[in-house]
């Protein structure tokens, strides 16, 4: 036992002991999962899950000839078109607006960040009730001002752009606390150099603040796209895919094929893959005109 | 009046639209909360009344009382904090040491492990959901804490930021200690942890943060009504179509507070976690 811990103590050797659970953990659920969502999605696997039968591109095939997928990615694409140009250039010109330390753009700042740490679910039973057709004080307000008992979360057409809403309503504080953190690691010379020369703010803005913080731009964009086109939790709150799929993300779609009645794990996975693709193939494209740009 | 003091005057007057437009903003996200927070006290009757109040006309905690009648929120509440409590306390052990190796060992697959660990920050959860669920379940954790919590433990990104931590302190200080006789996991406990201690906070509260707010995997790997979290146990519930909306409310209200209280307390460290990984990328 004593020779045992005298010969783990060797600092080359101890390395390994401090790293075995993260890396055990890491391979278990994350990197066999990968690989696993890659060979399941060659198989036709049965709800009782005890066997698994071999059937080659079948379930890809089936994938771009299913209608609710194809709409799953059109919503997706929906989603991701409101969300992150808003995320991306929205939160910066709020961000540089709030960016000096007093107390006025401190309060603002806790507040934009607020619902970053509030739960989807949360979330989603809140503006559930606020635009309800019968209770919501929204949908109240616009009926007394004449223009009639809208349905928020049951209108084709409408609803997606509310969920979208919804889900930019809790996750733009992020993006502007970052953008908030960047802009204030930029030197101040710059800036006074900038108001010697009589510049103004507009074009301090566009001429300082959006150059010196590029970098911050691009890991916004990249991680906001990843995350537009996982779209889950507030749909599956608000609408769970509806009205008639119009707010049914592939996320969404994904989850209800693998785990309800219908259930079918091979093509779900096969579903993953693509998705994962494409996450893969956007970011893969930004990150080269990031390293282009510098 | 002077070109300068011209131009101080117009900024002012551009100053105004914007501070209006910052309060606009501020209000879209507190009176949602602020009107949620008052109708979990408000009586049903009042809630489906016509027009609808903002501020609560009497006053009343039945709403609360009706929840626990209609799904088990105490219980629901018991499960959160087991899956918070049980994924932070481990999240914060196992992410902190291997934070520490790479921070401060030399060893044979360092640059490896380490691609590897920065590759699957690039795997989205989504997308490994599936097989994450086959796995979990032929291991025989489906609907345990266990199955909650094991999968959940490891995060790339708190590596990295335990790692980032680790790397600023000195050497000497291992090597002072390991003079002394202390042992390397003597060493990392008493002298390196205790150094970074800001570090350790902020992984607790975005863990406990994350997964008390967790919707997906709750949802997936568990299945009797006994094992739900508040964050899915809530859904469900809303999503049979409630007419109970007091009740709805409040189950909201108790999901709600414990992280308004955290936030309220570690503010700093929520955007320290969440902002500081922005600025390395």
């Amino acid at each position: 036992m004593k020779g045992m811990i005298k010969y783990w103590n060797k600092p080359s050797r101890c390395a390994y002991l401090f790293l075995a659970p993260s890396i055990v953990l890491l391979m278990i659920f994350n990197v066999i999962p990968l690989a696993a969502a890659f060979g399941l999605s060659l198989f036709d696997v049965p709800m009782t899950l005890n066997s698994a039968e071999f059937v080659g591109w079948k379930n890809f095939i089936e994938a771009f000839h299913d209608d609710r997928f194809i709409n799953s990615l059109k919503v997706t694409a929906i989603f991701t078109l409101i969300e992150v140009p808003i995320q991306v250039a929205g939160a910066l010109v709020i961000a540089a607006f709030i960016t000096k330390n007093n107390l006025k753009n401190k309060l603002l700042r806790a507040i934009y960040f607020l619902p970053v740490i509030c739960s989807a679910t949360a979330v989603g039973i809140m503006w559930r009730m606020i635009l309800h057709s019968n209770i919501g004080f929204v949908t109240a307000t616009l009926r007394s001002m004449g223009l009639g008992k809208i349905n928020f979360l049951n209108t084709p057409g409408l609803t997606v752009f509310v969920v979208g809403f919804i889900s930019l309503w809790r996750s733009f504080g992020i993006s502007a606390i970052i953008y908030v953190t960047a802009i204030q690691q930029v030197s101040a010379s710059l800036y006074e150099a900038a108001e010697m020369d009589g510049a103004g703010k507009v074009r301090q803005f566009f001429h300082i603040t959006v150059p010196s913080i590029r970098p911050t731009f691009w890991y916004i964009l990249m991680t906001r796209f990843a995350g537009a086109l996982q779209i889950f939790d507030i749909i599956y709150i608000t609408t769970n895919g509806g009205p008639n799929y119009t707010t049914e993300s592939t996320v969404t779609y994904i989850y209800s094929r693998a785990f309800s009645s219908a259930s079918s794990m091979g093509y779900a996975s096969a579903m993953s893959v693509i998705l994962f693709t494409v996450i893969m193939a956007v970011t893969v494209f930004m990150y080269r005109k990031m390293n282009k740009e510098d | 009046m002077s070109p300068k003091t011209a131009k101080k005057v117009r900024e002012n007057i551009y100053g105004i639209p914007v501070f209006i437009l910052l309060i606009i903003l501020a209000l879209l996200v507190l009176i949602p909360v602020v009107w949620m927070a008052f109708s979990a006290f408000k009586p049903e009757k009042e809630i489906i009344s016509w027009p609808p109040t903002f501020f609560p006309q009497t006053l009343t905690s039945q709403n609360f009382v009706d929840v626990q009648k209609r799904i088990n929120i105490l219980q629901y509440m018991l499960n959160s904090v087991i899956y918070a409590g049980g994924t932070t306390a481990l999240a914060v052990i196992v992410n902190s040491t291997a934070g520490y190796a790479y921070a401060f060992y030399n060893f044979k697959g360092k640059s490896g492990l380490f691609l590897l660990t920065l590759a699957t920050m690039m795997v989205p959860f989504q997308v490994i959901m599936v097989p994450l669920f086959l796995i979990v379940y032929k291991m025989g954790m489906y609907d345990s804490y266990w199955g909650l919590i094991i999968p959940r433990v490891v995060v790339a990104g708190s590596i990295f930021m335990m790692r980032a931590a680790f790397t600023g302190l000195p050497k000497e200080l291992a090597e002072a200690a390991r003079i002394d006789g202390l042992s390397e996991f003597g060493i990392f406990r008493k002298i390196m942890l205790p150094q970074v201690k800001p570090a350790i906070i902020t992984l607790t509260i975005l863990s406990i943060n994350g997964s008390w707010n967790d919707l997906l995997w709750p949802m997936i790997v568990t299945s009797s009504t006994e094992m739900r979290t508040l964050a899915n146990g809530l859904a469900l519930f809303i999503g049979q179509n409630t007419i109970e909306y007091g009740a709805a409310f409040a189950g909201a209200l108790i999901s709600l507070a414990p992280m308004l209280i955290l936030y309220i307390f570690g503010q700093k460290y929520f955007v320290e976690g969440m902002a500081g990984s922005g600025l390395k990328g």
